[in-house]
């Protein structure tokens, strides 16, 4: 989007959307060719610096306008010819309409909608289409706040230092290409969620997403265990208390760490505050969803992944995809935020950059994982974050501990890692409940479906992998518990309960694994009331590192769990005497 | 130190490995165009209708549109590289609306090496100009961009100075007949000297009906441009002669 550079009688340089022309305010010259706002930033900045250069030519508007055409010269080359047009103020029939409140039902609409957002142009298009409104319309209601102070326009990339930076997600990595205002850059960070460039602009606004605190119903369905309710007085007391802006919520998988967040979220809900429950991906944003509903009923709840209909809703409770975070500044009073570790948060500098500016000042993120980053580690140690743990699951049973079996050959297809030994073990395991058999690379999956299959005729074995177009339905079917054995890449590493279920990794002591990727495998095993028990095989030739850590992180809740008192005293002294026994 | 590390060792492998490209449409296969998305959108089995440049059976010379006296009639043979469809089709848009017209260059090789199999050398190129307030938004003429990359990869100078005058509904959504009727007058050439018994390829991004390109010829003929080339990244393909398997 172009902005109309103006100039008032005393030199002062400010714009507007180009498509409010006729609509402005009092007696100013106007640029007749629209520019983007990066440009018209370059040159107020040039002007004010050489202002304080040069105190002589302050408020000399015809200078002025000389010195802007000279400056976008020298920004834009000769691509482009500039004049001058005096706008009279006899001409403006809609002088201050700016300043007024908007009071029709699409404008209030709009205002409700817009708090606390970060929204691109492409965006607001989409706005315009659900309002049903035309895009004019939704670009005036939008200056009409930035007119008003409480909202700006920002350009999407904008020049910082030497480089450049997106301002949607904080990213330096553009594509700079020639342009017809000179050097334009494009962000390679964020393209899923749109364009952004050094020609467009964002517009931010200002004000919270709770105007005034309403009614909160919190009716939790079940009850928290005692290891949750542990937790979750530490989260709390966090939330109202600590002087940390950050904190590392460390649970055992698959022991309910998001219910855990809930009392407090109620709580800073009843406060007016604005609360954020994020996760990396979709299908864990669709399986908090109706726990939060439940528990919060009447509540609005915004929920919006990329795959979410209608992107524009309201209220202060908001569940989102990391990317959709982007969507949002300086919004929310509480993140909780969910599986850190994941893909596609994990590593990722501008999804990291969206939750930190997503997040008002003196706001606070908690984060939850059963297995923390080494970066999250380190803060705590430094003191920087703070730890609350959540050891144990809600049957009050220890965390199944991982055995090593050790293969003479490499297990990798077509080496003969198919032993009678292995095989062995997964008929052993098969009888307690289905086996699931994790592998580190997509091509291992085929040919181990097919030498399983050989030994075992009688069973029902497949497999699935990410790009395996038949992957919903089998997943379905393997929840359902069709399967005596199933093959899989990490895509099955996290999120899924399946009960009964028996865990083997093959090559655990490939690259690919490391120790969150091996702590969540086993951490399918023993989760549900009915099966609180199972077994994990980890089988290589070696151990590596990654094996040994995770066994240690999993011994070491075990342990937190048993002082705790939040495990059944009997399982507690079996499962210790059994962690001498393993790696 | 770590960093250092890095760069480091991406430059021995840089050394050591030839850094393969993947192909630009389809992100998969060998580079710059692999022979998959060759066979599917560039269709080197396909002849081209000297008309309007559509894709056609390769023992006819003109579509039915083109037969039937529709087409442009200023220029003297107009071609296409591919079929606008698919990862052509997202490829020209994400560099028209996702700007980034850096891409042109990762296929301007063959793009260009195909351009001057099918057509002779010319004095000049010509892009099909946009008009101010579209270029003013998009920031970049994508025409331009493939003009000024046939320059560099080719030699060809670039023959300026055709004007965009008023602006147009964009033609997306117009019959053929509307679409020449909406861009009579829209160009012009000021200086007509400096094309005066000149040869020029005349360059956009896409061609459907060939009404932009035909417009503009008209007024480069008025200038007294000698023969006019029509090149286009992609065109439509006609419908009925496309064999039945399909």
């Amino acid at each position: 989007m172009l902005f109309f550079l103006t100039i008032n009688k005393n030199g002062i340089v400010s714009y507007f959307p180009h498509l409010e022309r006729d609509k402005q305010g009092s007696d100013v010259s106007l640029l007749t060719t629209p520019l983007p706002l990066a440009v018209i930033e370059e040159i107020q900045d040039q002007l004010h610096r050489r202002k304080l250069l040069d105190m002589w030519n302050f408020g000399k508007n015809k200078n002025t306008k000389l010195e802007i055409i000279r400056l976008l010269n020298d920004i834009c080359g000769d691509t482009l010819h500039f004049s001058w047009e005096q706008i009279q103020a006899n001409t403006l029939s809609h002088q201050g309409r700016f300043e007024e409140e908007v009071k029709d039902e699409i404008g209030v609409r709009f205002n409700q909608i817009v708090l606390g957002r970060q929204i691109s142009i492409r965006d607001f298009r989409g706005l315009a289409r659900e309002l049903k409104i035309l895009e004019e319309r939704v670009i005036e209601l939008a200056h009409r706040n930035v007119v008003q102070g409480k909202a700006q326009w920002v350009p999407s990339v904008k020049q910082h230092g030497r480089g450049w930076q997106c301002q949607r997600c904080g990213q330096e990595d553009v594509e700079e290409w020639p342009s017809l205002y000179g050097t334009a850059a494009t962000c390679r960070g964020c393209q899923s969620i749109g364009v952004s460039t050094s020609l467009d602009v964002l517009y931010r606004d200002q004000r919270l997403l709770i105007e005034s605190p309403r009614e909160v119903i919190f009716l939790p369905h079940w009850d928290l265990t005692e290891a949750q309710r542990l937790a979750s007085v530490q989260v709390l007391n966090y939330i109202q208390e600590a002087s940390e802006g950050r904190a590392l919520l460390w649970a055992a998988c698959g022991a309910g760490k998001t219910e855990v967040c809930f009392p407090s979220a109620a709580w800073a809900l009843k406060q007016g505050k604005s609360v954020l429950f994020a996760a990396p991906r979709q299908d864990v944003i669709y399986d908090i969803m109706p726990r939060l509903k439940r528990d919060f009923p009447k509540y609005p709840l915004q929920v919006l992944t990329g795959e979410s209909s209608v992107k524009f809703q309201s209220g202060g409770l908001v569940l989102a995809t990391t990317h959709q975070v982007l969507r949002f500044w300086r919004a929310f009073d509480i993140i909780f935020m969910d599986e850190m570790d994941a893909f596609p948060y994990q590593g990722s500098k501008a999804l990291d950059w969206g939750l930190e500016h997503a997040l008002r000042q003196g706001g606070k993120i908690l984060y939850l994982t059963a297995t923390p980053s080494p970066e999250g580690l380190k803060l705590v140690k430094q003191g920087k974050m703070r730890l609350i743990q959540l050891p144990a699951r809600h049957h009050r049973k220890p965390l199944p501990i991982p055995v090593w079996l050790k293969s003479a050959y490499s297990l990798e297809p077509n080496c003969n890692g198919c032993t009678e030994e292995v095989v062995l073990q997964i008929r052993t395991l098969r009888r307690e409940g289905p086996v699931l058999v994790f592998v580190p690379k997509i091509s291992w999956v085929g040919s181990w479906i097919k030498s399983l299959r050989q030994y075992f005729p009688d069973w029902k074995v497949d497999g699935s992998y990410s790009s395996d177009l038949g992957r919903a339905q089998k997943i379905k079917r393997l929840i359902r518990g069709e399967f005596d054995l199933f093959v899989s890449t990490t895509i099955l590493e996290r999120g899924v309960t399946l009960p009964g279920i028996q865990v083997v990794v093959l090559g655990a002591d490939h690259s690919i694994f490391d120790e969150r990727a091996l702590v969540q495998m086993a951490g399918r095993v023993g989760r549900t009331q009915e099966c609180p028990g199972g077994g994990v095989i980890y089988i290589s030739k070696q151990i590596s590192p990654a094996m040994k850590t995770a066994v240690r992180w999993i011994k070491d809740q075990n342990r937190r769990a048993m002082e705790l008192g939040l495990l059944d005293q009997q399982e507690g002294r079996r499962n210790l005497e059994r962690s001498q026994r393993s790696l | 130190m770590k960093d250092l590390r890095g760069v480091s060792s991406e430059f021995l492998r840089s050394l050591w490995y030839k850094n393969e490209p993947v192909c630009v449409l389809c992100s998969e296969g060998d580079g710059p165009i692999c022979p998959i998305c060759t066979e599917n959108y560039l269709h080197p089995e396909l002849g081209r209708c000297l008309g309007c440049g559509k894709l056609i059976p390769i023992d006819l010379l003109q579509c039915q549109d083109c037969e039937a006296g529709k087409g442009p009639k200023q220029l003297d043979k107009v071609v296409a590289w591919g079929h606008y469809y698919g990862g052509l089709k997202e490829f020209i848009q994400n560099v028209k609306f996702n700007a980034h017209p850096n891409y042109i260059g990762q296929i301007i090789k063959p793009f260009s090496e195909w351009a001057i199999s099918q057509l002779p050398a010319v004095d000049g190129v010509v892009a099909v100009p946009m008009h101010a307030t579209k270029l003013g938004e998009r920031g970049f003429n994508q025409a331009e961009v493939i003009a000024s990359a046939l320059h560099w990869e080719l030699g060809l100078p670039i023959l300026q100075g055709v004007k965009r005058i008023e602006t147009r509904v964009s033609q997306v959504l117009l019959s053929r007949k509307e679409r020449l009727q909406n861009l009579r007058g829209v160009f012009a050439v000021p200086n007509p000297e400096d094309y005066s018994g000149r040869s020029v390829w005349l360059v956009d991004d896409v061609t459907t009906t060939g009404a932009t390109l035909e417009a503009v010829a008209e007024v480069l003929r008025g200038s007294g441009v000698r023969t006019i080339y029509g090149l286009c990244l992609a065109a439509g393909r006609e419908k009925k002669l496309v064999p039945s398997s399909e």
